[in-house]
This record gives C-alpha cells, structure tokens and sequence, in this order.
C-alpha cells in the first residue's frame, strides 16, 4: 500500500478508536477484538489470492476452497475427535484445491476464471451432498492467553485471547509479506507473474514455482476453512463462507496485491462490520437498520475513492505461461 | 478489470446454480400423483437445505407427517437460487400433485403467481401472510412476536447484568423484526414487573446478504455483547443465529434462547447456554393443512399456527419455580393476546 492510502486509513482507524474509547473503553476494546475476528478469514483468503496473483495465476476458487476445507477439518476432527487433526486435514484440503487449480491452470492452459468457478461448483457440490447433521467437534480451538501481552491494558484486551489460528495467521501475512519482498524466492516468484519469458530466461522454472505457489497458498484458504468451522463457531454448515471468498478479492486488490496492504485492508473491513454492530448495539443513531448495514460497504467505496491511483495486477496474470512461441 | 468482475459474477451465479430433489418412502410413487387414489404433496424450500435443523427442515418434517396421515406421498425440492422458486413449484404442478407448500416469506410472490395458475392445486405458504384472500392459497403464519415475547419475558427474568440483546438474521424478512422486538418487548414487560430498570434489550440485525448463513459474524458480535456485559442473548436467525449460540455456550454465566425449533435437539452444542427456545410449531401447522386439505376443509387466506416456549432442559433444576411459575402464567395471557405484546405488525 502506497503512503497516500496508508496516512488517512491509519489516521481514519485512530480516530475510530479513540471515539468509541472516550465513550466506554470496554465497549472500544470488544469492537476491535471483533474486528480481527472478522477480518481474519478474510486477511487469510486474501493472502490465497495475492500469493497465487503474484505468481500469475488468477484464483477466484477461493470461496471453494474455504468451503471444502472447512467441510473436511470439520468431520474428521468430528470423527477422529481431534481437532488439531482437523486443522491439519484442512490445510490438506486447501493445497489440494490449489493443486487441481494449477494442474487446470498450469499444465491444461484452462481458463483460469473457468478453472476458479470449477473449484468453487465442486466445493458446494460436494460438500451439499455429503453433508451429515448430528457431527460435533470435541471443542473449538481454545483461546491463548499471550502471557506479557495480556497485561498491558488496551493492547492486551485486544490482541490477546485469539485462537491459534488467528495468531498463525497474522504470523503467515508477516511471513508471506517478507518472503515476496525479502528473499530469493518472492523476487522469482514476482518475476514470474510479470514477465515469465525473462524470468525462464534467467533460469526460473516458471511452471515449477507456479505450481509451488498456487498449491501453498491453497494450503493457506484451507487454513482459512479451518479457522471458520474449528476457530469461530464449531460448527460447519453449507454455504457458511457466506461469500467471504470473493470478498477477499475485493480486499486483495484495496491492498494492492501486497499481503501487508491487504491485511490492513481485511482489519479495515472487519473494523467497519463490528463497528455496524455496535452502532446497532448502541442505538446512537435513530436511522434505519438497513443503512447501518451498508456502512462496510459505503466506506469502502469512499476509501477506495480517496485512495484512487493506479492499481496495477501482475502483468503476467490469467496468462498461460508457453515456453518458446512461435 | 472488466472483465474480471464479468468473470466474478459469472462465477458467482454459476456456484448457486444447482438443483436437489428426493423423496420420502412410501407406497405410492411420484408417477401415480394426478390419478384418482393418491395423494401427492410436494414442498419447495426457500434457499435453506431440508436440514438446516430448524425452518425447512420442520416444515419437511411436517409434510411428512401430514403425508403418512393421509396415506399419501410427499417429495421436496431444494431451492439453490431464489430465481427458480417458480420453476420449483411449476414441476410440482405439472406433476399432478394436490397439495404444494412453500417455505418462506421469500417465496410469497412465487406462490400467489402459481395459485392464480393452478386454481385446483391446493397451496399452503409457510410464513406467508395473505393480504387478500386466495380460495386455493392458505398462509400458515406465527405471531413470532409472541414467542418473541415470551422468551424476552423469561430473560427479564433471569438476567442478572440487566443487559440483555438479540443476534437476528435481517429485518427485511418480517418474522425475523416480529421475534426480535416481541423479545425486547417482552424484556421490558419483564423489567416493569420486576420494578426493575434495565437499559432498552439491543437488537442487532445482519445485513440482508446471507443473512440467515454468516455463523461467524453471529459468533463475532455476540462475543462482542458479552464483552460489554450482556448475559442473556437471543439467537433469531437461522446459521448465523446459531453462530451467536455456540459462542455464547463457551462464556460460563451466560445464557442463550434459540429459535424455531427446540434448538436443545437441533443443537446440541449449544446446551451448555440453552435455557430454552422460541419455538413456532411449523410442523404442526403443515401436517395439519395436508389433512385439511385431503378432507376438503381447508380455506384461504391465513391459517395462524402455534408458537410457545421449548422445555427448559437441563436448566430446569437452575431456574427458580417463582420463574418458572411466573412463566406459565402470562403464556396462555400472552398467547391469546390478553396481554399485547406491544409489536407492529
């Protein structure tokens, strides 16, 4: 993200906090603990989309993935009773999804929006029809206590007692956002879905790395399914990613394909839903429900606004890499 | 960028598009249905499946109740997009079946269209209030204000912080608004009795897009009451509802009220929390419109189904008999209106 975006979004969410703090601490300290909770899933989808984007691959089966994922992190935990486990079949999942993206995208030169939409048809297909009521977990992932953190007063209401995968998560933004930028792999990684014929040139094996990254980041939306069945609520339902996986498109691009921009962007989102909620919760304005609903979405569009200037994809994206044209 | 969003929307529309029907036993099968002796009875879902442990699934329930009844046959198709509610309703018209019932507010426009073209097919709508009355289109509707009421009474009751709220799916779906402000209206009756002054009960709504399916953010905002002290909250709102329960069930201390059905049943995870449900008797009034309307004697217009409090559970032993007592008074005053419950209808 660009300075000319970062200064008033900081400036923006200060300001939001400090208004809801002078009001009631507790109630500014729950807004914002709400607030990574719901932006989470969508920071991890976004991170799907700007790993695989990076790379030149356009994955708009994100919402699938999610949903798979959480489908089979939710009944093997359930079954096994293990829920550790199940976050690992979810991760599976996830990068298997993104397997069968790259082999459609990569090697069959599919389309890759028709090759996203399969995944996302597959997902609900299969999902809809195994569906089996009377599963239960033993119990969602327990919150952690982060031991220093958790006394410091307004820090510590907020960034403590998350999940484990909420703090995995935070650490894969950080992580990700550092190997793209920082190491030998991000620059080939970038290199590749900008410009794959120089990259191979310089010795880059653009259909290898292409189909390292897409099935990695897999693996991360399947994270993402994890944390909404085993993390959030415990329970898995159909549809229940509610859209989240296209979403995180939208959040990708506000972040300007940069994992550290799109997280901001996610916080920012999930900021605006618990601050709806609050207003709701507070009543202190006598305007109609619905308008308070659209609020995360209004804001976007006018951040987004204030924010224009050139958003560029990776040049290399939806393009099918082919060694030596004619 | 175009065609990117093109794509997306393509993408999106694609995913919804899908069609599941089945059946439930019986002796007579779907290629009888417009003969003589059998008696066909097919069921439309709104976007929900037919076992989403509470609406669909209890009027399914019903359909299949009512069709041993009568000794006849039911079948069911689950709406994916709320663009082929018509269609759905049309296979069933065009089968030959008697009796066709659709599930939800949402489809009420789908419904009074097929009445008006099938005039010998008997409809029920679930949750559809008829503003003018159709011979052959019967609306099974619930005073949910009055569940509502009731289960906001018991957590005026009960609550200790005085702080008590609702995690709805969408206003814009009439009984969802019906259920929340017959609570918090029931709370405040609660308060009044008690000579207690609670702060108004908090009503907060999801936005209408997947409304009734977001268990995350009902999770995430129910967390967010407890936080500020709310000790009794009500889930109205199908999955995401439900998101609120089991959230809720992990605070000690903190009860939860459940919707529909008697949730202690359909969700079991949430018993930790549950102290009851406010329920509508939707399989009830179905079975009871199939047999009215096998024996001919089912008219149009509305058809007002039952609504009432679900068994306390294990909470009976932790809720105090005055409570208690106190509850099953005003139930029948509320139920026939002697006590209003305040709610515009």
């Amino acid at each position: 993200m660009r300075l000319k975006t970062r200064y008033p979004l900081i400036v923006g969410l200060v300001l939001v906090f400090a208004y809801f703090y002078a009001q009631n601490g507790i109630v500014a300290t729950s807004v914002s603990f709400s607030a990574i909770q719901l932006a989470l899933p969508l920071a991890l989808a976004a991170m799907v989309g700007v790993m695989c984007e990076r790379t030149g691959i356009v994955n708009i089966g994100i919402e699938g993935t999610m949903l798979i994922s959480a489908f089979t992190a939710f009944f093997l935990g359930a079954i096994f009773k293990d829920t550790v486990l199940g976050v690992l079949v979810g991760i599976f999942t996830g990068s298997m999804m993104g397997l069968l993206l790259a082999l459609m995208a990569i090697s069959w030169k599919m389309d890759q929006i028709i090759a996203g939409v399969i995944l996302n048809i597959l997902a609900a297909g299969l999902t809809s029809f195994l569906y089996r009521q009377n599963y239960s977990i033993a119990g969602t992932l327990s919150p952690i206590e982060i031991p220093i953190l958790s006394d410091i007063p307004i820090a510590g209401a907020i960034l403590s007692f998350h999940g484990p995968i909420t703090y995995f998560g935070i650490f894969i933004v950080v992580a990700l956002w550092f190997a793209l930028y920082k190491t030998s792999w991000g620059l080939r990684s970038r290199a590749v879905g900008e410009y794959p014929s120089s990259a191979d040139t310089a010795g880059v094996s653009v259909i290898k790395l292409r189909y390292i990254n897409v099935t990695i980041a897999g693996g991360i939306g399947g994270l993402a399914g994890a944390y909404l069945s085993l993390e959030a609520v415990g329970i898995f339902e159909r549809g229940f990613t509610a859209g989240k996986g296209f979403t995180a498109l939208a959040i990708m691009i506000f972040g300007r394909w940069n994992p550290l921009g799109a997280f901001a962007a996610a916080l920012f989102f999930g900021l605006a839903q618990a601050v709806t909620s609050q207003l709701m919760i507070d009543e202190v304005v006598e305007i109609p429900q619905q308008f308070i609903n659209i609020l995360p979405y209004v804001l976007t569009i006018v951040i987004l606004a204030i924010s224009a200037g050139k958003v560029r994809p990776p040049a290399a994206e939806g393009i099918p890499y082919e060694k030596e044209k004619a | 960028m175009l065609k990117r969003l093109a794509a997306i929307a393509a993408a999106l529309s694609l995913a919804l598009f899908g069609l599941a029907a089945c059946s439930s036993d019986s002796a007579t099968s779907e290629a009888d249905c417009g003969s003589e002796n059998a008696f066909c009875i097919g069921l439309v879902t709104d976007t929900g499946k037919v076992d989403d442990k509470s609406f669909n699934q209890s009027a399914w329930e019903g359909a299949q109740a009512g069709a041993t009844a009568v000794g006849g046959f039911a079948k069911y198709i689950e709406t994916v997009d709320p663009k082929d509610y018509a269609t759905n309703i049309g296979q069933f018209a065009e089968n030959g079946y008697n009796v066709i019932i659709g599930v939800g507010f949402l489809m009420a426009e789908a419904m009074s269209t097929a009445a008006a073209q099938y005039p010998d097919i008997k409809f029920i709508g679930v949750d559809q209030f008829q503003g003018a009355a159709v011979p052959n289109l019967t609306g099974l509707v619930f005073p949910e204000d009055k569940a509502g009421f009731l289960a906001g009474y018991l957590a005026g009751q009960i609550t200790t912080s005085g702080k008590t709220g609702a995690v709805l799916g969408t206003d814009t779906v009439p009984p969802v608004r019906y259920f929340g402000e017959g609570f918090r209206n029931g709370v405040a009756y609660a308060a009044n009795e008690l000579g207690k002054d609670y702060p108004e009960t908090k009503l907060v709504y999801h936005a209408p897009d997947n409304a009734f399916n977001d268990p995350a953010w009902g999770g995430a905002t129910a967390k967010q009451m407890l936080s500020q002290g709310f000790d009794v909250i009500f889930g109205a709102g199908g999955n995401t509802g439900n998101g609120a329960l089991l959230q809720i069930a992990q605070t000690p201390g903190a009860y939860c009220i459940g919707v529909d059905a008697d949730q202690w049943g359909t969700l079991p995870e949430a018993q930790p929390c549950l102290v009851t449900s406010a329920m509508k008797l939707i399989d009830k009034g179905v079975a009871a419109l199939i047999e009215a309307a096998k024996d001919g004697s089912i008219a149009g217009g509305n058809f007002f189904g039952e609504v009432g409090l679900a068994p306390y559970h294990d909470f009976d032993s932790k809720i105090a008999q005055e409570i208690k007592d106190k509850v099953a008074a005003i139930t029948p005053q509320v139920l026939d209106g002697s006590v209003p419950t305040g709610v515009k209808l």
